[in-house]
């Protein structure tokens, strides 16, 4: 049975509806996250599952219990915040221990024992005596995850606890939270708006789109197989084309873009329907390679990118403009480029 | 556990109830009572009275004439009748128009300029709150009248001088000693606000730099300005203290004329009058909030740059200095003169006035008033105050944090002491309490002394409420949310979050409920009538005609704890509420 699980959930404000028919299960232990563009619905979500908001229409079950009703300090939860929302008038010990006020420590652990075992784990060991206050960014973020996780909670919930930190250390704490995470086995959702972190971080992910979940997978499945055009180009870089279908050529699909004609074999056979119907289909920029051998079509570099181990190009074909990564220098008109039918995705 | 879960669910509608119950008690039943008074005569309603009123030019000038002979409109013109609503009407809006011309400048010096103790001073202009009205008087009197400082000084060079007060003008520079500060302190906020960027913008598409003022920053300015004037205008019509020190009777206000009713014990008229003042004062605090609540304190992105005060003369700065030396003459000479008129007498430098307070006490007959009596008495009521007002002005402070239903009916009227004027709460408790009432078949009568502390509590904590209020909805939503999510009860976080985070701000409401009890004068006038409970406030208006060195003596007293309380407040409020 699954740990945690959302079903038809709907929010309604006064004046917008959040979300609308958001619907996953979560596993025992498994580390899901929600991600999505700002405003999604992401964080209502996290929210309505902490029994902050009280959804609209659906339920939400906790171990298949519906919690309905249930206000937060009921449910067994662990919140951290992406300003970390440390009690500014308590020590770091004393916030960590401000949980076991309403819960037993586990494993019939002291309340100083149980605190500074999380002390421990969150690498802030001999931290406990001093004021919020007194912490980097980082620090504070820890003593927030570590007060979550003091009462053992059934559910740890995440609200972007990395976006107030620069890029590295964001980094150095992703691989701890994710650590800590294993260790414990806890179940945990983590909302972010970085699909990169998303795609680092999770077990599972659900992508989140104008209140609605547009995927839920694996970070492979939802990289390499998008659902929707959303997920296609929201998740990663992508290239999408409009195209018509002209015919069937064995298990492949032979489509024409502006009239330039292309193999496509996602691999999913029908789906692509009959002559005449239009489809979209993607291919990532790594997946379109300079002087391939099939689906060629010539374009015009227009700018490019250096990143270090790579480059990413922004090139013109026709009044498209097609993005591509390759580590080589290019420049100029007159470039080929070409694609494998296998890479290419129909949405 | 089920225990305690129950209880904490029945504290909040339970404090709710008594808080309610206290709020009725002290202040509803009260105003009701006036209210009543003011339609009944001899246990029959009518209107009898208030037609009377209305139609009688002592109170209604040019008005009520009109009403018997509307051509008296045409042929007094421009002469009118005022009457004593108009009367207090036109010297409120003379004292507007004073504390506007006094305080503009001020906002701009504050504003655009950069001196040593700017700060300071600027905290400064938010001492009105807290100040004492008689002290004002007390200030006035030790400087403009008959033995005042200025008066001395101006005969000692030759120039023959005479007492200042008894005059309009006096009540009206009184007026605007006490309401400049709070103008200059709203409209610099204001004019702080305004982004160097937008002036810059105006400058570059051809404005010159008068042309851009006017049309960039007065406009932003002209929200605060009028929030200032219509303050000014609500605080000088309710004016009691001020008026009844410096004007007497030949300069009565609405308020004065209602005490003098009450000192007559024609309790009708009193009430009719009351409530008539009440209902306009009501109407204009409500103008007030509705237009207070609809500015925006904005934050500049990029202030405008100080000009340094001190420096090579130019107009700016010529304007500057001129203005500190009429800042000087009118706020700082009043203060001087009250230390020093405590401190001397005929015989030059002395401590008689101080000894006198002391020694008085054993030579004062029994209808005298004993001067440290009242020092204690004010002390007592302060500490009787905190009890009831710090309390009950936390509990609404919460309230007004949180949503529910009805949740803005409770707001209004926890803050409808704001806009009722003392006398009037006076006026009720006397007829109310001191004179007792009858229910269940029994008849409660309540000591002038309770009766104050009623009153004092009832004008105190809805300063508690606004320094509290603002500090509760300022903590972070989600520090309240985790601490939910950690297992802790609603009740449970505001005991163990919320209340202790908020702290500094009870403080600065305890300093400032204090601060409200020991300068109260218009109920406690009242309701310390031929009794013993009167405090330093009451005391000093009895010695002001008669005795003026003990007078200012005990006004300095009043002074030191006014200004103690006011270093509290700045050092730990969120001020008084009232912009800025």
């Amino acid at each position: 049975m699954a740990d945690l699980e959302l079903s038809g959930v709907r929010k309604a404000f006064a004046d917008t509806v959040a979300l609308d028919g958001v619907t996953f299960d979560i596993e025992e232990g498994e580390f899901f996250t929600l991600v999505g563009p700002s405003g999604c619905g992401k964080t209502t979500t996290l929210r309505t599952i902490a029994g902050l908001e009280s959804p609209t229409e659906g339920t939400v079950r906790f171990g298949g219990e519906d919690v309905a009703g249930v206000p937060t300090e009921d449910r067994d939860v662990g919140i951290v915040f992406q300003n970390y929302a440390l009690f500014p008038h308590m020590s770091v010990r004393e916030n960590v221990a401000y949980g076991l006020n309403f819960a037993e420590p586990p494993d019939g652990q002291s309340v100083d024992e149980r605190v500074t075992e999380l002390l421990e784990l969150v690498d802030l060991s001999g931290m406990g005596e001093r004021e919020p206050d007194q912490l980097s960014g980082g620090q504070q973020q820890r003593v927030a995850l570590a007060r979550a996780l003091a009462p053992a909670p059934d559910v740890l919930l995440l609200d972007e606890p990395m976006s107030a930190l620069d890029a590295r250390l964001r980094e150095t704490l992703r691989r701890q939270v994710k650590r800590i995470q294993q260790d414990l086995a806890v179940t945990t959702v983590y909302v972010t708006h970085d699909q990169e972190e998303a795609l680092a971080i999770s077990d599972r992910l659900a992508v989140m789109h104008d209140g609605g979940v547009e995927q839920v997978g694996t970070p492979r499945e939802v990289y390499e197989e998008p659902a929707t055009e959303f997920v296609a180009s929201f998740v990663g870089e992508n290239n999408l084309f409009d195209a018509e279908v002209v015919g069937r050529d064995g298990g492949a699909t032979a489509v024409a873009v502006d009239g330039t004609e292309f193999r496509i074999d996602d691999g999913l056979g029908d789906r692509s329907g009959g002559a005449g119907d239009r489809l979209t289909f993607c291919v990532r920029p790594e997946d379109l390679t300079v002087g391939a051998d099939t689906n060629r079509f010539e374009v015009a570099v227009d700018t490019a990118e250096f990143l270090g181990e790579t480059t990413r190009y922004y090139a013109e074909w026709g009044d498209r403009t097609v993005v591509f990564r390759t580590p080589d220098a290019h420049g100029g008109d007159g470039l080929t480029l070409g694609f494998d039918p296998a890479d290419a995705r129909v949405l | 556990m089920r225990v305690t879960r129950v209880a904490e669910r029945l504290s909040a509608p339970a404090l709710a109830v008594a808080t309610l119950a206290l709020l009725a008690l002290m202040f509803f039943y009260p105003v009701g009572i006036v209210l009543v008074e003011a339609v009944r005569v001899d246990g029959v309603y009518t209107l009898a009275t208030v037609v009377e009123v209305l139609r009688d030019p002592f109170f209604f000038g040019v008005f009520a004439q009109a009403l018997d002979d509307p051509s008296v409109i045409v042929d007094s013109f421009p002469d009118y009748r005022l009457g004593l609503f108009g009367f207090t009407a036109y010297q409120a809006l003379l004292s507007t128009i004073a504390a506007i011309l006094l305080g503009l400048p001020g906002a701009y010096v504050l504003a655009r300029f950069e001196f040593p103790g700017r700060k300071t001073i600027r905290s400064l202009t938010a001492l009105p709150f807290v100040m004492p009205t008689i002290l004002v008087a007390i200030g006035f009197v030790a400087t403009f009248g008959e033995s005042g400082v200025l008066v001395r000084a101006l005969r000692s060079v030759g120039l023959p001088a005479s007492s200042f007060t008894g005059t309009l003008g006096i009540i009206v520079l009184a007026h605007a000693f006490y309401d400049a500060p709070l103008i200059a302190r709203i409209t610099a906020a204001s004019w702080e606000g305004v982004d160097a960027e937008m002036t810059e913008t105006a400058r570059s598409l051809g404005a010159s730099p008068l042309r851009a003022f006017r049309d960039v920053v007065i406009p932003q300015l002209l929200p605060a300005i009028l929030t200032g004037a219509l303050l000014t205008f609500i605080f000088s019509f309710m004016s009691f203290a001020i008026v009844l020190a410096l004007g007497g009777l030949s300069l009565a206000t609405v308020e004065v004329w209602v005490y003098h009713r009450i000192s007559q014990l024609d309790y009708g008229t009193a009430s009719t009058l009351a409530t008539m003042e009440m209902l306009f004062s009501l109407a204009l605090t409500y103008a007030y909030l509705r237009y207070e609540a609809r500015q925006r304190a904005t934050s500049a992105a990029r202030p405008p740059d100080r000009v340094d005060l001190l420096g090579p003369a130019t107009k700016r700065r010529l304007f500057a200095w001129g203005y500190a030396v009429v800042a000087v003459v009118v706020f700082v000479v009043p203060i001087v003169s009250l230390l020093l008129s405590s401190v001397t007498g005929p015989e030059g430098f002395t401590l008689r006035n101080y000894r006198f307070l002391v020694e008085r006490q054993a030579s004062a007959y029994a209808f005298q008033i004993k001067p440290l009596t009242a020092v204690t008495n004010s002390l007592i009521f302060g500490a009787g105050t905190l009890l009831i007002a710090v309390p009950m002005g936390v509990f609404l402070a919460v309230v007004s944090t949180r949503q529910f239903r009805g949740r803005k009916l409770i707001d209004t009227l926890s803050m409808a002491p704001f806009a009722v004027s003392g006398v009037v709460v006076g006026l009720g408790l006397l007829r109310g309490f001191v004179f007792g009432t009858e229910a269940f078949g029994y008849r409660f009568t309540v000591t002038g002394a309770v009766a104050i502390v009623a009153a004092h509590a009832v004008g105190a904590y809805p300063f508690v409420t606004r320094n509290v209020a603002p500090a509760l909805s300022g903590i972070d939503g989600s520090i309240v949310e985790s601490a939910r999510s950690l297992g802790a009860s609603r009740a449970r976080v505001m005991l163990d979050i919320e209340l202790p985070l908020v702290v500094p701000a009870v403080l600065a409401g305890t300093a400032f409920a204090f601060a409200i009890s020991i300068g109260e004068f218009d109920s406690t006038v009242i309701l310390a009538t031929g009794g013993s409970s009167y405090t330093m406030p009451v005391a000093i208006e009895r010695f002001i005609g008669r005795r003026l060195g003990p007078a200012t003596a005990m006004g300095v007293v009043l002074l030191v704890v006014t200004s103690v309380s006011f270093v509290i407040i700045d050092r730990l409020g969120e001020g008084s509420g009232f912009g800025g």
